[in-house]
């Protein structure tokens, strides 16, 4: 048995799609696509796959990722195809990578998010913990960022831009400062890399 | 205005309730422009959208319109009550879901009517599309408003908004429609009612305006009176091959999970069981089977394009279809390999029907239903339900030995002649199962769900004539079962009983209920959502029109009495259904005709249509 990762991309009227109805469309596109996907057992059997932490309703992502168990070779760029076929418009793969062996779980990685949130003309950058004790919700990140910004933010503002591993992750691919958001304590800071 | 829809979307769509029902971005849609040298079509299911995405006519239509060059068929449904608020409020008209266009600019918008607790919707899609109310208020390029659907064999409450309907099947007759009406538009939609007039000469098609209707001073209906040119009666469509047309091959696939999430491959048409409370069972007659090889190639079809994880096998009575048991083996083995699992969700109460339902567990454990409907053998014979304790006994127990611990029963309460003890003999069947399900012995570990509605008499079956029970009757009814129903291995579930009067009253109606749709509808919606729906706000509709909700539905009609469907045909003839009635009173059987002799009915005898079953191929 082998992982594939996928690396899709929501985007526009997309973003309205709840995780739940998300999940199964690609359920239904991982059927569709002729992708050999290994299923779990019992009662009713469904593709064997892990979701990258749920987007809230009404955001759009730029990189959200699915794993999922196949069996055989797959030719990863015919499989992107299959399944771009078998998507509504706006979900869309970009990435379909064989994992090697003892690459990390999605869940192990996938722990901080990291969003723009569109102010006015100008934008920022949000990074959220998605797991662990000092996991957010974005809904409260965006009520502490209002009060620092001095006007209100809306869910529909924001655009997840990716998933990382640690926050030192997130400086190798960008510049300049953050904001961090800190469940645990509420506090949102600002931070910038070494 | 397709700017203007998106933008209030954006605008919109964070702040209401599943959102994923106003995208319009399914899979396998078409997503066709509207063009002017085109008929452009909007279909409508006047209810939220995972019910209407679950309609299996509109989906049909769906792919037919979209099929042709010359048209296009887009789609909306009734919004959620939220969205409602905010279209209002903005301004913004009820528009299709994929073109982003007003209802306004469609030439034809068609909607069905599946269920008398959605007529209020019908009024609320023509107000939020901004469209006039009645058709003889829609002028020149106003689109034309056509009903359809099992409610337009009684279509007279809601009659007088829709320009014309269609009785029966519609594969075929949309595209004679289609043709038409590209002529009208091509003649800049000259001469409104002389078009409809002309539309009325198709087979099938009901022009509401072309009837008068006269009333007597007790109420009930004097005559109803075609103008020159009209037919009388308007007989209903039927396809009489099924092998020719069939669909959807390539449905949508719903973004918002729906109520029936699954493909469906409708193996047959028809029932002659002969129920004489159903509906279907008489409106949708002869029986026509599709051939076999057919069913597994549109099968295979259909999950190869939606991905689906769950194949059903639909019918009024899958297990009566002639080649059920090679095509649920040749299934069932070849889309085991692909995780499909394959559902029959209107078995026969048999202990064959478990045997079939067995073969199809290979993915999946689907549940078991049965509907027995009633415990008493004198009410079995009153309506032709051939299905004795014992067979319903001996199919537990079989469906026992295979391992089902839950079992769904269905009864109905309020059926003609009923008394108290009839009802009271559902909970001694339902405790005889629980006692000796086991082949005689205590079913330990089973579970029985028993969902109770109420018997509404529905116009074209034997018991249109009959008086529907009262509510105090009905909920006294529901007093006894619930008392003997009190184990913790039965749940149940009831029927609203003022939804089931509600239903009474609009199904058996007549034009002059149309004003109380419109006042029930101006203060609320969505009647068969629990949460929504309101006796008080309709029985003060009914007496703000001066009508009494109990004339239409406590009222036993006499034999010679003008019904406001009279002149709509189902095939079925009128000698027959009280024939069948009078038999109910003796408790007589009337056999299938399927495998004993014709029953005379009249369905067959028009049109070349007869009934048609599978062979081995």
């Amino acid at each position: 048995m082998k992982r594939l990762l996928l690396k899709y991309e929501k985007k526009g009227y997309a973003g309205f799609l709840s995780h739940r109805e998300t999940i199964r469309l690609l359920d239904r596109a991982l059927r569709r696509s002729g992708i050999p996907i290994v299923f779990t057992s019992g009662y009713s059997p469904r593709p064997r796959m892990t979701f990258s932490p749920a987007l809230p309703l009404g955001v759009e992502a730029e990189a959200e990722y699915l794993e999922v168990a196949v069996e055989g070779d797959i030719d990863t760029a015919e499989a992107g195809k299959g399944l771009n076929r078998a998507l509504p418009t706006g979900l869309r793969v970009w990435e379909v990578q064989a994992l090697p062996p003892g690459m990390p779980k999605l869940s192990k990685w996938a722990r901080y998010g990291l969003y723009t949130v569109r102010d006015g003309d100008g934008e920022e950058l949000l990074l959220l913990p998605l797991s662990g004790e000092k996991q957010g919700k974005l809904g409260d990140a965006l009520e502490k960022m209002a009060v620092f910004r001095g006007g209100p933010l809306e869910k529909s503002d924001v655009v997840r831009k990716g998933l990382y591993a640690s926050r030192f992750e997130v400086f190798e691919e960008i510049e300049g400062p953050v904001f961090l958001y800190d469940g645990e304590s509420g506090d949102l800071k600002r931070i910038e890399g070494e | 205005m397709t700017a203007k829809i998106d933008d209030f979307l954006s605008r919109e769509l964070p702040g209401v309730t599943r959102p994923g029902r106003y995208l319009g971005i399914e899979v396998n849609a078409r997503r066709k422009p509207l063009e002017s040298g085109r008929v452009n079509c909007c279909l409508i299911y006047p209810d939220v959208y995972e019910i209407g995405m679950s309609n299996l006519g509109l989906s049909i239509l769906y792919e037919v319109i979209n099929d042709r060059t010359d048209s296009m068929a887009d789609r909306a449904y009734l919004p959620w009550v939220d969205m409602q608020e905010r279209m209002r409020e903005k301004g913004i008209p009820l528009f299709g879901l994929e073109s982003r266009q007003p209802l306004g600019a469609f030439d034809l918008v068609g909607i069905t009517l599946q269920h008398e607790l959605t007529y209020a919707n019908v009024v609320r899609i023509l107000k939020l599309a901004q469209l006039p109310l009645m058709s003889r208020e829609r002028e020149g390029g106003h689109p034309l408003v056509v009903g359809g659907g099992p409610g337009a064999f009684n279509p007279e409450p809601l009659a007088e908004l829709f320009d014309f309907l269609v009785l029966g099947e519609g594969e075929e007759v949309i595209g004679e429609i289609i043709e038409d009406l590209k002529q009208w538009k091509y003649m800049e939609h000259e001469d409104r009612e002389g078009f409809l007039e002309g539309c009325a000469s198709i087979p099938g098609v009901y022009v509401p305006s072309m009837y008068e209707v006269a009333y007597r001073d007790d109420g009930s209906l004097d005559s109803i009176r075609p103008r020159a040119g009209a037919p009388y009666p308007v007989r209903k469509r039927v396809v009489a091959d099924l092998n020719e047309v069939y669909g959807p091959r390539v449905p949508l696939v719903p973004l918002v999970e729906s109520v029936h999430d699954r493909c469906s491959v409708e193996i047959f048409r028809g029932c002659t069981r002969g129920c004489r409370f159903c509906q279907a069972g008489m409106i949708y007659r002869p029986v026509r089977e599709r051939g076999e090889n057919i069913l597994r190639d549109w099968a295979w079809e259909m999950v190869g394009a939606t991905g689906c994880d769950e194949l059903s096998l639909t019918s009024l009575n899958s297990s009566d279809y002639s080649r059920i048991t090679p095509l649920c083996d040749r299934l069932s083995r070849e889309l085991a390999e692909s995780h499909v699992a394959i559902s029959l969700p209107s078995l026969r109460t048999d202990t064959f029907s478990v045997q079939l339902a067995s073969r199809l567990r290979r993915v999946k454990r689907t549940g078991l239903t049965f509907a027995p409907e009633t415990g008493s053998a004198r009410l079995r014979a009153t309506i032709n339900k051939g299905v004795s304790e014992e067979d319903l006994l001996r199919t537990i127990s079989a469906a026992y030995q295979e391992g089902w611990r839950r079992v769904k029963l269905y009864f109905m309460v309020g059926l003609p002649g009923e008394s108290e003890e009839d009802v009271e003999k559902i909970c001694v069947v339902v405790h005889r199962i629980l006692r000796e399900g086991d082949e005689g012995r205590p079913a330990k570990g089973l579970r029985l769900m028993v969902s109770v509605s109420t018997f509404v008499p529905k116009p074209h079956t034997p018991f249109q004539w009959v008086k529907q029970m009262s509510m105090p009757e009905i909920a006294r009814r529901h007093f006894i079962l619930k008392q003997g129903l009190r184990t913790r291995r039965v749940t149940t579930r009831w029927h609203t009983r003022e939804m089931s009067y509600l239903e009474g009253v609009l199904s058996r109606g007549d034009r002059r209920l149309l004003p109380v749709i419109i006042a029930a509808a101006s203060e609320g919606c969505l009647d068969n959502w629990n949460e929504m729906f309101s006796w008080e706000r309709w029985r003060g509709a009914m007496e703000g029109s001066c009508l009494d909700p109990a004339w239409y539905v406590e009222r036993e009609r006499y034999r010679q009495e003008v019904l406001p469907w009279d002149h709509l045909h189902s095939g079925v003839e009128k000698d027959f259904l009280w024939e069948e009635y009078m038999k109910a009173g003796r408790g007589e059987a009337t056999p299938d005709c399927r495998w004993d002799t014709c029953t005379s009915c009249g369905a067959c005898s028009s049109d070349m249509v007869e009934i048609s079953l599978a062979k081995e191929e």
